[in-house]
């Protein structure tokens, strides 16, 4: 029972490594943007594949990062070519475009990689499991734990100790002042939206490496990450970590007793939290 | 050349026409103060010079530039500081964080300098933004706007809501900083104090300049004051509890 409790456990802890990963990268888009990008789960499955073609000439670790770096790029010269566009105009824009970016996105993916799941190798330093009991704690499940960790860290310390992360949480609440105070906030849009498509490649190359690739493969992340952001509240990144790391340990604590209610849980708990407290768990913090 | 030069703006909040052919100038190293009642469109005329409500008609020109549809961080970086009105501080930031945000264009101005100006503001430097009092708020807005090295400073109602030996201190600092030789535009409803420091000012109504000349001029013209620039909005400033 202990070995399924800590299965269930560290799976959810997973789960929830994925969801913050990408719901980071959302929640960052939207709260400079304003814009749901919807083809999130797209730049997420790209960032897979991209791993996958660069992985025979560069290994495996050169891909890990310049994999969701390229696929950054991408999102730069999309934002920069599409997105910015439809700033400041009706919601309805905004989905519209982003969910066409998804149909291509995938479709492309589709053409260019087949529809069947493509396998990513990870390097078998990693692969292996750490002990015979606790056979779920493989070296590579730990590693996408420690990865996770080390890009939130990062990331959060570039928000904060950084002048570009205080431009940008200060463009949160008032790009207006930003710009006035002499900052270009069209590159810092663009910046900002190309750090949350990084987070989502990266996201890729790791759900590779553990489940494989396939052009829908970030699909069911997307919704459970539009929760976690909800769940923490709305322009609160520390809210949307927690929020990621509760439903994803809550799906997973689920599954023990009752395997079927797992995914209804997530919205159970928005339902609570939003009771509870309307705007998120932290959704004040960055609001008021 | 001059710091700032506004020829026939018109400007609008969509139908709504707000400004009807405003022109003035901001003469280098000088302190020119624009005056007008409530409503008098005083923030939406420095809206447009900023570019944050650009004129549909007319011409802004900025130390030679035509700026009028200019993004607003263009305008910033060439040497404007603004102190918008409500002083709009990043609440979420602490205060260092907040002097962190401008352009960091070259210049005499650095954050030990404006601590050494403001000293409360390195005593609160951990503090947030929200955390501060109103004069506290206004001091940080008009130390960030001074962290961009401006060659002029626009300032938008500095002393609102402020308590009267407050208001004398941002008075203080506003003359300072002309002489310092950046050239001033101070949006002011305090007509009295704001013409003792100004040497050329402007009044507005109902989106029209109707007054312009040295201020030493329109200091001693009482009954202009208390019929154009609502010297009723000043009393009431001035009777005002502390903030
Ligand atoms: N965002 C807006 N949308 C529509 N109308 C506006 C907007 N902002 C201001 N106005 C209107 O434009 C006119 C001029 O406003 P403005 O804020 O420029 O005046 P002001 O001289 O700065 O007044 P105050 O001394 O009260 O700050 C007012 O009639 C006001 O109601
Ligand atoms: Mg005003």
């Amino acid at each position: 029972m202990l070995q399924l409790v800590l299965f269930n456990l560290f799976n959810g802890l997973i789960i929830g490594a994925f969801y913050v990963l990408t719901a980071l990268g959302l929640s960052m888009i939207l709260n400079l943007s304003n814009v749901i990008n919807f083809a999130h789960g797209n730049f997420l499955a790209l960032g897979g594949y991209l791993a996958y073609v660069l992985i025979p000439y560069i290994g495996f670790w050169p891909a890990l990062v310049v994999s969701p770096l390229l696929t950054a790029v991408l999102g730069f010269v999309v934002e920069r070519t599409m997105i910015r566009r439809i700033y400041g105009r009706d919601p309805i824009y905004s989905l519209l475009l982003t969910f066409g970016l998804a149909f291509m996105i995938q479709d492309g993916c589709r053409y260019i990689w087949g529809v069947n799941g493509l396998p990513l190798t990870t390097p078998a330093s990693i692969s292996q499991p750490l002990s015979q009991e606790f056979f779920f704690l493989t070296g590579y499940r730990l590693f996408v734990v420690g990865i996770v960790i080390v890009a939130v860290a990062a990331l959060f310390a570039f928000l904060r100790y950084t002048r570009m992360g205080m431009r940008i949480r200060a463009g949160v609440l008032d790009l207006d002042t930003v710009s006035a105070l002499g900052i270009n906030v069209r590159l810092l849009r663009s910046l900002n939206f190309a750090f949350g498509i990084f987070l989502a490649g990266l996201a890729g190359v790791l759900a590779g490496g553990q489940i494989g690739l396939n052009p829908n493969m970030g699909d069911d992340l997307l919704l459970p990450s539009f929760v976690a952001i909800i769940v923490g509240g709305m322009g609160s990144l520390v809210g949307t970590l927690l929020g990621g790391l509760l439903i994803g340990v809550a799906a997973a604590i689920t599954t023990i007793f009752y395997a079927s209610a797992s995914q209804a849980v997530i919205y159970v708990i928005m339902a609570v939290v939003l009771l509870a407290r309307p705007r998120g768990l932290l959704g004040e913090e960055g609001l008021q | 050349m001059n710091a700032i030069e506004i020829e026939g703006l018109h400007t609008y909040y969509g139908k709504s026409h707000i400004l009807h052919g405003v022109s003035l100038t901001v003469e280098e190293g000088r302190l020119t103060t624009l005056l007008g009642r409530n409503g008098a469109g005083k923030t939406t005329t420095m809206r447009s010079v900023m570019g944050l409500t650009p004129a549909r008609e007319g011409t802004v020109r900025i130390f030679g530039r035509e700026t009028t549809r200019w993004p607003s961080f263009r305008i910033a970086a060439l040497g404007v500081g603004y102190v918008p009105e409500g002083r709009r501080i990043f609440p979420n930031l602490s205060v260092e964080e907040n002097l962190k945000v401008p352009l960091e264009r070259p210049g005499p101005w650095s954050i030990p300098r404006v601590y050494e100006l403001f000293p409360r503001l390195q005593e609160r430097k951990l503090n947030r933004g929200r955390q501060l009092s109103g004069g506290e708020q206004e001091m940080l807005s008009i130390a960030r706007a001074l962290l961009l090295n401006p060659r002029v400073l626009i300032l938008d109602e500095p002393s609102q809501g402020l308590a009267p030996l407050i208001v004398r201190d941002v008075f203080r600092i506003v003359a300072e900083m002309r002489n310092e030789g950046i050239s001033v535009l101070l949006v002011e409803q305090n007509v009295r104090m704001s013409l003792e420091i100004a040497d050329y000012a402007y009044v507005l109504d109902d989106g029209m300049i109707v007054h312009a000349g040295p201020a030493a001029e329109l200091a001693r013209d009482e009954e202009r004051i208390q019929s154009l620039a609502g010297a009723t909005a000043e009393e009431w400033h001035e009777k005002e509890p502390a903030a």
